[in-house]
This record gives C-alpha cells, sequence and structure tokens, in this order.
C-alpha cells in the first residue's frame, strides 16, 4: 500500500460512519444533526479510556463505543427532537437544536479531558491512538481491521433495514411518513431507533478517525464539514449514498493532499481540508441533489442509444 | 371595531411590557457589575455588545428577515478582519518608504514598521480619522466582495444544502487565515496601526463611543432598510417564495442582495474588533465566536426583530463575562477536580439555544407583524375613499 493509503482507509471508514449517521437522522425525522461532531468525539474518548486505564488494544472498546453513543443520540430524541418533532418545526429550527445539544455535550467533553489530566495525570488533549495498535503484514492493523468493521457494522445495518419487520416498517416510515403512520407503524418508535442506531454509528466513526488522525477534544468540531460535506455528496436522499458520499470525501482528502503535496510542495498540507470541500463544491454545482441526483438511468440510456422514458 | 383596538393595545402593551423587563434586567446586572468591579467592566461589556450586535443584526437581516441560514457568518467578519489588517497598514506603510509587500505580514518587520505608523497617526488627527474611514471603507468593500462570490455557487441551494455550503466556506476562510503567512501572517499575530492612539489616555472611551455610534448608524439603517420595499420584499421571499417570484420578484437578486449587504456589515464588524484589539491572530476568528454566538444572541433576542436582537446581545454578553470573572468565587467547586469553569460558556451558549427553542420559541422579543402601511396611512386612504 502506498503510504497514504493505510491511513487514508482508516480515516475515510471513519468519515463513512459519521455521514452515514447524518443522512439516516436526516431522512428519518428531518433533522440535520450538528451533534454529530460531539458524538464523535464521545467515541473517541470512551476508547482512549478504554485503553489507557484498562489496557489492551482499542478495538475491545468498540463495543461499548456505539453503546455510549446510542445512549447520546437517545437522550438527545427524548429530550430535545421529540418535542420539535410534535410540534412541526421548521428544519432550521431542529438543526439549531441540534447545535445547542453539541454545544452543551462540547463542554462536557472539555471538563472531562480537563478532569482526566488532573485525576490520572494523562495528556489526554493531544492523542495518538494508533500507537496502541500492531502491525498486520508490514502496515498498521487498523488499515485492514476497520474497514472490515464499517463493512460488517453496514451489511448489519443493511440486513437489518431489508429482512426484519421493523426495518422495513422504517423503510416505510423514511419513504412516506404519512401512509405509514395510515397503516399503523409507530413513527415515534422509527425516530427513536433511527437516533439510537446514528449515535452509535456516529461515535463509531469518531473512534476510527481517531485512529489515523491526532484525537483532540475539539477533533468533532474540526471535521464537521466533512461530514456534512459527504452527506450532501451523497444527496441527503439514501442512506447508501451518504456512506458512499464520507468515503469519497475521506479518500479524496487523503489522496489528493498527497499527490497535490508531491507536485507543488508541502503548503498544501495547510489546506487538506479544502479539496473535498472544493469537490463537494463542484458536485454541487453540477448535480445540485449531490450524488444521488446524477441521472445514472438517463446516462445509460443515452450510452446504450435508447430513447427516453422507455423504461419508465 | 373597538374592542378590536383594545386587544391590539393590550398585545402592544404586553410586548412593551417584554422589553421593559428585559432592560431591566440587563440594568440590574450592569449596576451590580459596576458596584463590584467598576468602569473597565462596564466599557468592556459595551464593546463586546456594540460588535457583536452590527454582525447580529446583519446575521439577522439574512437569517431573520431573508431566511437564508447563514451557518457562515465567521467569513465576512475574517475577510473584514483580513482586510483592515492587511491593507489599510500596507498603503500606509507604502507611503513611508517601508516594505509593504509579503514581508509587511513577517513578524520581524512588522514589529517595527507598525509603531513607526501609530506615531504618524498620532501627530495628526486627520491622518487618524482619514485611516479609520479607510479602513472601515476596504472592510465593508472586502465583505461585500466576498458576500457575491460565496453567493455565486450557493444561493439557489435549497434550505440545509445552502446551510452547509455556506458552513464550509467560512471554515474554508478559516484555514486560508490560518495558513496564508503573506497576508496576515498565519498563525503568527500581526499588528494594526491604531488610529485611535492619539488620544492617548481615553483611548479605550473613544474606542467604545465609535463603536457604539456605529452599531447606531447600522441599526438605524437596517431598520429603514427592512421598512423599505427591498425589505417587505425580503420578508415575502422568506414567507413564501413561490408567492413572490409570482408577485414578480426575483429571489435570486433579492438574496444576493441581501448576502452582500449582510457581509459587508459583518465585515465592519470584524475590521472595528481587529482595530480595538489592536492585532490579527487568526486563530482568534473561529467557528464558535463568530458563528454560533451570534445565532445564540440571534435566537434569545428573537428571530427576525432588530430590537430583540440588541437585547438578546446585551444580555448575554453580561451573563458570558460574568462567568470568566465570577469563575473561580462562584465556580470553584470545578477547580478542585481539576476542571476549568471557562467551559461553562459553552454550556451556557448550547443551554440558551436549546431552552429558548423550547420554551421560547419566537425570543424575548417576538418579531412584531407590521401592516404595509403605517397605521395612521391606512387610516387617511380609507377616509378618502368615503
Amino acid at each position: 500500500m502506498t503510504p497514504w493509503m493505510s491511513s487514508g482507509l482508516i480515516y475515510a471508514s471513519g468519515l463513512a460512519l459519521t455521514a452515514g449517521s447524518v443522512t439516516l437522522i436526516y431522512i428519518t425525522t428531518r433533522t440535520f444533526n450538528f451533534a454529530v461532531a460531539s458524538m464523535a468525539t464521545i467515541g473517541f474518548y470512551v476508547s482512549y479510556t478504554g485503553v489507557i486505564l484498562y489496557g489492551g488494544l482499542p478495538y475491545k472498546y468498540y463495543p461499548f463505543v456505539i453503546i455510549i453513543g446510542s445512549i447520546v443520540g437517545l437522550i438527545c430524541y427524548y429530550g430535545l427532537n421529540r418535542h420539535l418533532l410534535r410540534r412541526r418545526a421548521a428544519e432550521i429550527t431542529l438543526m439549531m437544536s441540534t447545535l445547542g445539544y453539541d454545544l452543551v455535550l462540547l463542554s462536557m467533553i472539555q471538563m472531562y479531558t480537563d478532569f482526566l489530566t488532573k485525576t490520572y495525570k494523562l495528556f489526554p488533549r493531544r492523542v495518538t491512538m494508533n500507537i496502541y495498535d500492531f502491525e498486520l503484514f508490514g502496515e498498521k492493523a487498523a488499515a485492514f481491521i476497520l474497514p472490515f468493521i464499517a463493512i460488517v457494522f453496514l451489511m448489519g445495518l443493511h440486513m437489518f433495514l431489508t429482512k426484519t419487520k421493523f426495518g422495513v416498517a422504517m423503510r416505510a416510515t423514511i419513504e412516506n411518513p404519512v401512509l405509514a403512520g395510515a397503516s399503523g407503524i409507530n413513527s415515534d418508535r422509527v425516530y427513536l431507533v433511527a437516533w439510537v442506531i446514528g449515535g452509535g454509528m456516529a461515535a463509531l466513526g469518531g473512534a476510527f478517525i481517531a485512529m489515523a488522525q491526532t484525537g483532540t477534544p475539539v477533533m468533532g468540531m474540526f471535521i464537521i464539514p466533512l461530514m456534512f460535506a459527504g452527506a450532501i455528496l451523497g444527496g441527503l436522499g439514501s442512506l447508501y449514498g451518504g456512506i458512499l458520499g464520507g468515503f469519497v470525501i475521506g479518500m479524496t482528502e487523503y489522496a489528493g493532499v498527497f499527490y497535490l503535496a508531491q507536485r507543488f510542495g508541502p503548503w498544501v498540507l495547510g489546506y487538506r481540508m479544502g479539496i473535498p470541500l472544493m469537490l463537494m463544491a463542484i458536485t454541487l454545482l453540477i448535480f445540485p441533489r449531490g450524488l444521488a441526483g446524477i441521472p445514472l438511468v438517463k446516462l445509460f440510456g443515452l450510452l446504450a442509444g435508447k430513447k427516453r422514458g422507455v423504461n419508465a | 371595531m373597538t374592542t378590536k383596538n383594545g386587544m391590539i393595545t393590550k398585545i402592544k402593551d404586553y410586548m412593551l411590557l417584554r422589553e421593559v423587563m428585559v432592560i431591566l434586567v440587563i440594568l440590574a446586572l450592569l449596576t451590580f457589575l459596576f458596584t463590584s468591579r467598576g468602569v473597565p467592566i462596564i466599557l468592556t461589556i459595551f464593546i463586546d455588545f456594540a460588535i457583536f450586535a452590527i454582525i447580529t443584526m446583519s446575521l439577522n437581516l439574512e437569517t431573520g428577515y431573508t431566511g437564508i441560514p447563514q451557518f457562515g457568518r465567521v467569513a465576512a467578519v475574517i475577510v473584514g478582519a483580513f482586510a483592515v489588517g492587511s491593507i489599510p497598514g500596507r498603503i500606509m506603510a507604502r507611503f513611508m518608504g517601508f516594505p509593504w509587500g509579503i514581508e509587511y505580514a513577517s513578524d520581524t518587520v512588522n514589529f517595527k514598521v507598525v509603531p513607526q505608523i501609530t506615531a504618524l497617526l498620532a501627530s495628526n488627527w486627520l491622518l487618524s480619522l482619514g485611516f479609520l474611514v479607510l479602513s472601515l471603507t476596504v472592510a465593508a468593500l472586502s465583505g461585500a466582495a466576498i458576500g457575491w462570490l460565496i453567493s455565486r455557487p450557493a444561493i439557489r441551494l435549497k434550505e440545509a444544502y445552502l446551510g452547509i455550503s455556506l458552513l464550509a466556506f467560512g471554515d474554508f476562510f478559516m484555514w486560508v487565515g490560518h495558513n496564508w503567512k503573506g497576508m496576515v501572517g498565519g498563525s503568527v499575530p500581526v499588528n494594526v496601526p491604531d488610529p485611535f492612539r492619539i488620544f492617548a489616555g481615553n483611548r479605550f472611551t473613544i474606542i467604545v463611543l465609535v463603536i457604539f455610534t456605529i452599531a447606531f448608524l447600522v441599526f438605524v439603517f437596517l431598520n429603514k432598510l427592512t421598512k423599505s420595499p427591498f425589505g417587505r420584499s425580503l420578508r415575502m421571499i422568506r414567507d413564501n417564495d413561490m408567492a413572490a417570484a409570482a408577485a414578480g420578484k426575483n429571489i435570486v437578486t433579492v438574496r444576493t442582495r441581501s448576502l452582500v449587504i449582510g457581509s459587508a456589515l459583518a465585515a465592519i464588524g470584524g475590521g472595528l474588533y481587529v482595530l480595538y484589539v489592536g492585532s490579527v491572530a487568526s486563530i482568534g476568528f473561529s467557528r464558535l465566536t463568530f458563528t454560533f454566538w451570534p445565532w445564540a444572541f440571534m435566537m434569545l433576542g428573537g428571530i427576525g426583530s432588530n430590537i430583540g436582537v440588541l437585547l438578546g446581545v446585551f444580555l448575554l454578553c453580561i451573563l458570558r463575562t460574568m462567568i470568566v470573572i465570577f469563575r473561580s468565587q462562584w465556580f470553584g467547586f470545578l477547580l478542585v477536580v481539576g476542571i476549568d469553569p471557562l467551559w461553562l460558556e459553552f454550556t451556557l451558549m448550547g443551554a440558551v439555544i436549546i431552552g429558548v427553542i423550547l420554551f421560547l420559541p419566537y425570543g424575548l422579543v417576538p418579531e412584531k407583524i407590521e401592516p404595509m402601511l403605517p397605521a395612521n396611512r391606512v387610516k387617511r386612504v380609507l377616509a378618502g375613499r368615503q
């Protein structure tokens, strides 16, 4: 593997999970979740706390990461989002409410790091998690394990959405909330499950990202534009689009920075986050509804020489 | 007819009562701070208030009146700050024969050049005034330019897309500021010539007066603007863009104009902040301070109500300062476990946003529904008909 690829893979799978979380919560509850930033940071700190206090590999603590992320999502739903959804609040209001929640969580994370510093004499403000990793085939093991975990998690999610009765009900609510409600689906529970899964996904993604980058209390706050960029690149319409968008954004950042820095010199490194955002801006200019808005059927039809409307 | 009028006056009284109550709370807090800490802290609060009032009113023009979810307020503020930090000082350096290219921003040169410019400014009040006006003009022009530039790809997008694109643009300018050493020194702060040095001992008071005057002018300007036909078309587009389009309003043009005006005003705010502090540190301009704080102010005050925004800014600025001042006194129990009470600032910001959304959805002073014409003119028109 080329040097950028291993950390790029780790980072991109983390971004894929967080962007997927943003998309999942958006398509179920119309809420653009700002709190995904702090959820990701919380995921990282849970794995860090586990490794530093109880030892072992970071992977061991990922179940706890998911559980705590889910609890954070659950609190957000019951404390905040539920009341606003019942009130039929506007999209911007929903967005702002999660921003408020995110700021409260951010202050708690900062206090927690202060607490760790004082009580355990640690340095939790700049953490490189990958020193707790082991080597596999001459690479960091995380480059193989983390994408695998992400794929397993997403396969499980896919099975849940397509094979179980509740998953089908969830998809029905996403497609048409009114009709789903009329056929007896409890939308309240659907929203709750979306927040729980979304919280778990975001926290797991944050724990992944910390394996590729320096973990800080403002880590999530710093990369939240990229999580959103992933979700928007995916079109904010389908869960799989969001996951793909996050992955593309992550890989573009690492690959772009690597090749551009080789070509133009190291000053490019400072603008690393500009590269995926540029990609997002260009995509939005051409396809205002993201990757999902690319008329694939039409394009293939054109290539095959078919006329429009044949397969409609 | 009389009962209806009676009800309207009742509602009006109630609204006025709310404003008066908020003002009373503010005054009480101010007197408390004044008696316990003295004048300097009051002046600091006033400066904070005036600068954030300008920025928040510009945000209110875009979000409250036009309905653009402006999550990238920091972009225009940064551009205004950098313009004031880089351009007027360079012009002065050029005329005085100092290096004014990229090397102006390097800390070794900047350290020597800026005090000499400041000394020259302090010798001549006309020059000082000219420098101040030049700085603000440069800030406003570059802010307007950036607003126009940002609006090009973004303005046609829908709600959430628009908000996130603006957020991304704001962050982009932040990174440019952190990394581009040639403009304002990247992560090393650059000093700014001080046009207020001529007042020597009274510098602080004069700055308060100047910034207050500018904030007041902005307030008057926005009040006039939002009551003009342009302001009415803004509100029409916010409430129902289809109807506005059907009535012949060009939505893209009107929204672009609103974005340009708002960005220019926010850039003036950023420029004044830089002139007050005396240096530009690009690290200091974060999304948290210059996008999310103004959002919290605006939501507390009442989206779409200028007077409410002013009250919201004042109240929160005081509370924020109080956390900073009394942190060891009131939150000493946190210090015992090593927690810095400064983080409570974020808790306050988040709690205000959540509390306002849940319990006060229209803010402290809700937007008043204004008739298209003033009431006495409506009466006159009706009387003329009969």
